[in-house]
């Protein structure tokens, strides 16, 4: 037992040495984790903006002297004219061209309760016009609503008839839950790293140490194929959870920079929170590098072993937006690999207590499909079709 | 049974943050339970996220604390982020009688900075919201029309006193300040900040004289100090008048549209002193024939309504106007935007009023409050009507006292303030060693409900220092500017 241990240890360390020892080609495997989190960062910024922030919108007014209060109003909301357009903008909104005509009977027809018309022209397929005419649209519509009410409320009526129905949105979500999209980012983020990082040294152990002839000395040494294919699995696994590691890390320092309170959301990874993640995620990555010795075994060349196992480092992503779409999810994806953890994920983030029944399950279901995939791999090892690449 | 005096003699130090009715759907998930305490999720007003209900049990009265019980009711807006444990900001409501989670939609939106990261506290008043409300059943809704003064009737009173559950005497400014801190010792706060607006201030105060170590930081927002008695507003309503009447005067528009203001709003008085009007009218919400009857005071005690928030001043001119050419319309829409909501509770704010304010008021102070041009005495008719009606009780000795607690203290007065001025203001700055007394030029009654002040309150509450806050964007807070016609000229 203590021999079989030690030949298992030997047989580790080796392939430790051999996936640590190019570090370039570690790091450019790490890639992933490291541009998660800034892309996590940066992805939230732009969505932040969009949603809170109201940059200026230059518009050209002709006959903005009739109607003093509107304008007072619009650049209440950030919506400028001309005159006050710094000179680095001026190209963009000269070529939008947007302008608004206000005609000269306004105060005229304003005083005695006549309908006005105020004319917006802009070219409406342009895309980056599209904003900017909701934006005045709805200005305008507030502008005009506000000036209705007071007008019944000053002829004695009850402006609260303009209301009849209102519609009270009630949000079940706990409250401490977190920004959605950091969090559905940081699920297919955890799910792909646990694919990509571990990719190059699944495929370099097995299709390239095929090719470079060192799997035939390591089958011809008097070791079962189980422990070696054992071996180059905790290799490749461990580069993944080095991967799943470092983007839990760095993403939780990196939010900090992203102010999610301004769209009443927060984003904190608890050490508890951590804890579980990788408790869940660690059989995806035994998952994810057994799945990739296999097929690099079952392929010919390295070249070949290279395109067949990167359409695999797809799956982490497709499933979970599949699964977004879905809106009935049959029961069974609950128990699956990568379906099952990214389900359990969307409860962590929201902030829902874990079900740990459904972590076992699938972690279950999981580690069975990654022992079968081993004991088959140690099997087929022992053939020579597979060890020369002849079948 | 008329609701008259619960709605015609609305007298107070309300908070004008928007009014809307909690809707509390308890959701069953998520109790957390002591003997005396539950707090669970649930919606309250139109907030959307969910936030948290509590109840808890205190004495009714605390020198007996086996006897009868009451369950204040209470909210807490948990803090968006909550990573860096910040103390909590607690709401005092003013009135008295305001509930303060029937607020919680206005506040959440005007405390948004602060609640990014500290939980906000709601707590209703004793004899207010849910917290045993003092309220009494009351069916004539269209009273508010066709009703005046003369209607009242002392007995409409007694019935309704007599409704009252709990012993009065223990509803008392010093009970609902025990109650408030037994809520921050429940929810496991060693400290608190408070912000007090109006009464709520007043609450402040005695919060601040009874558990100073509870608190670290204080902001009161239009001061009403325990040396100016509540219910004197005569002199008061009438400086915010005449501000009004001198701003009106120093804008070309109001100006040009109305240049006898001041003169048409006496002659409009004069009238209806000799003769109130009675006139007949749609219902505004109903749509149905109706009597409309107006007389001075309650055309007087509209206006004062209407002098609360910058927003209603700017309708003033207007409606003054118009009632002087004989039409009442304006007057009537105004009288409609809060018809049949209960702004405060009323039976609190005479319990509290009449047994801790008006037993400090001589006859000589009611003289000289009623020497002035706006409503002359017609604010006192309330307390003095209802003022004998109520059961009595005396405030413990030092309630009187000037409050001296060595807290930061940020005070907030708007120059326009109909019933609290800024000299309120003053009197709390002088006596308190850590204060600073802020008085905002183009703002109203409770001033950081509508300005940029309540970013102030937020830079105070992190830099415990009011001496050294950021003020410059009150200077921004632009002129009053007045409607001139009924259709809006722009």
């Amino acid at each position: 037992m203590n021999a079989d241990f030690g030949q298992l240890k030997a047989l580790v360390l080796k392939e430790y040495k051999e996936a640590f020892r190019d570090k370039r080609a570690l790091m450019v495997a790490l890639m992933m984790a490291f541009m998660a989190p800034i892309m996590i960062v940066v992805m939230s910024k732009i969505m932040i903006e969009k949603m809170v922030d109201e940059p200026p919108v230059y518009i050209k007014f002709t006959g903005a002297e009739y109607a003093p209060k509107l304008m007072t109003h619009l650049s209440d909301n950030n919506i400028l004219p001309f005159a006050d357009i710094p000179e680095s903008d001026r190209g963009i909104w000269d070529e939008r061209n947007i302008t608004l005509e206000i005609p000269s009977e306004f105060a005229q027809n304003m005083a005695e309760g006549k309908p006005i018309k105020i004319h917006l022209q802009a070219d409406f397929t342009d895309k980056a016009v599209a904003t900017p005419v909701r934006r005045i649209n709805s200005a305008v519509r507030d502008f005009s609503l506000s000036i209705g009410y007071k007008r019944l409320q000053l002829r004695g009526i009850d402006v609260r008839l303009l209301n009849p129905v209102t519609l009270v949105e009630q949000d079940t979500a706990k409250p401490d839950a977190t920004f959605i999209m950091i969090s559905m980012l940081l699920g297919v983020y955890l799910m792909m790293a646990a694919f990509m990082s571990g990719l190059s040294v699944a495929i370099d152990s097995s299709a390239g140490e095929r090719e470079r002839n060192v799997l035939e000395m390591l089958l011809c040494q008097p070791v079962s194929t189980l422990k070696i294919v054992l071996a180059k699995l905790i290799s490749a696994a461990t580069i993944s959870l080095i991967g799943v590691v470092l983007i839990l890390v760095l993403t939780s320092v990196s939010v900090g920079f992203v102010d999610l309170t301004k769209v009443g959301a927060t984003f904190s990874l608890g050490l508890s929170t951590v804890v579980t993640l990788l408790i869940l995620l660690l059989p995806i990555c035994l998952f994810a590098s057994a799945a990739q010795l296999f097929l690099a075994f079952q392929s010919k060349s390295f070249k070949e072993a290279q395109s067949t196992v990167s359409i695999v480092i797809g799956i982490p992503a497709i499933i979970p937006f599949a699964m977004m779409m879905m809106d009935d999810r049959p029961q069974w994806l609950d128990w699956m690999p990568i379906s099952g953890q990214s389900l359990i994920m969307e409860d962590i983030f929201k902030g829902v207590d874990v079900n740990w029944l459904a972590v076992l399950a699938t972690s279950g279901v999981t580690l069975a499909i990654t022992a079968a995939l081993v004991l088959s791999l140690a099997k087929k090892l022992k053939s020579e079709k597979v060890v020369m690449a002849l079948s | 049974m008329k609701t008259i005096w619960g709605k015609l003699l609305t007298i107070g130090l309300l908070s004008s943050a928007s009014h809307v009715l909690a809707n509390n759907e308890v959701l069953p998930s998520d109790k957390l339970t002591n003997e005396a305490l539950t707090l669970e999720s649930c919606h309250v007003g139109e907030i959307r996220a969910s936030v948290k209900c509590g109840k808890l049990q205190v004495p009714e009265n605390y020198q007996e604390p086996t006897g009868e019980k009451l369950l204040v009711n209470f909210v807490v807006l948990p803090a968006i982020d909550n990573s860096e444990y910040k103390a909590p900001l607690m709401f005092l409501a003013g009135g008295p009688g305001q509930a303060a989670v029937e607020l919680a939609t206005g506040l959440n939106r005007v405390f948004r900075e602060v609640r990014k990261t500290r939980d906000i506290i709601l707590v209703d008043q004793r004899g207010t919201g849910e917290t045993n409300p003092l309220s009494c059943e009351f069916e004539d809704e269209q009273g508010v029309y066709d009703t005046t003064l003369q209607d009242f009737k002392a007995s409409d009173v007694t019935e309704c006193i007599n409704q009252f559950t709990g012993n009065l005497s223990q509803f008392n400014s010093e009970n609902a300040i025990r109650d408030f801190d037994a809520v921050r010792a429940a929810l496991g706060h060693e400290k608190l900040n408070i912000y007090g607006g109006s009464y709520g201030t007043r609450a402040g105060l005695v919060y601040m004289r009874m558990f100073p170590q509870s608190l670290e930081s204080v902001v009161l927002d239009s001061v009403g100090p325990i040396e100016v008695p509540i219910g004197l507003f005569g002199q008061s309503g009438a400086r915010a008048f005449n501000l009004l009447l001198e701003n009106c005067k120093n804008s070309d528009s109001c100006n040009t549209a109305f240049p006898n203001l001041a003169d048409e709003f006496q002659q409009v008085k004069a009238r209806l002193a000799k003769a109130p009007v009675e006139l007949d009218i749609m219902h505004p919400r109903l749509g149905t024939p109706i009597t409309f009857k107006l007389d001075e005071a309650k055309f007087t005690n509209n206006l004062r309504m209407q002098l609360y928030s910058v927003s209603g001043r700017s309708l003033v001119p207007l409606v003054i106007n118009q009632a002087y050419l004989g039409n009442y319309q304006p007057l009537i829409g105004l009288m409609a935007s809060t018809e049949g909501e209960q702004m405060v509770y009323t039976g609190l704010l005479f319990n509290i009023v009449c047994n801790e304010d008006m037993p400090k008021v001589t006859e000589q102070m009611l003289a000289a409050d009623a020497e002035n041009n706006f409503d002359g005495g017609m604010s006192h008719f309330a307390f003095n009507a209802i003022c004998p009606l109520f059961p009595k009780y005396t405030p413990s000795e030092n309630f009187y006292e000037p409050v001296t607690a060595n807290i930061p203290t940020l005070i907030l007065s708007g120059e326009l303030d109909p019933v609290t001025p800024p000299s309120n203001g003053d009197y709390s700055n002088k006596t308190l060693p850590n204060s600073h007394h802020i008085v905002v030029k183009n703002a109203a009654h409770t001033v950081a409900m509508s300005t940029c002040a309540n970013k102030i309150v937020n830079e105070f509450l992190t830099k415990k220092d009011p001496k050294a806050l950021d003020e410059s964007c009150l200077d921004e807070i632009p002129d009053e500017k007045f409607m001139t016609s009924v259709n809006g000229i722009q």
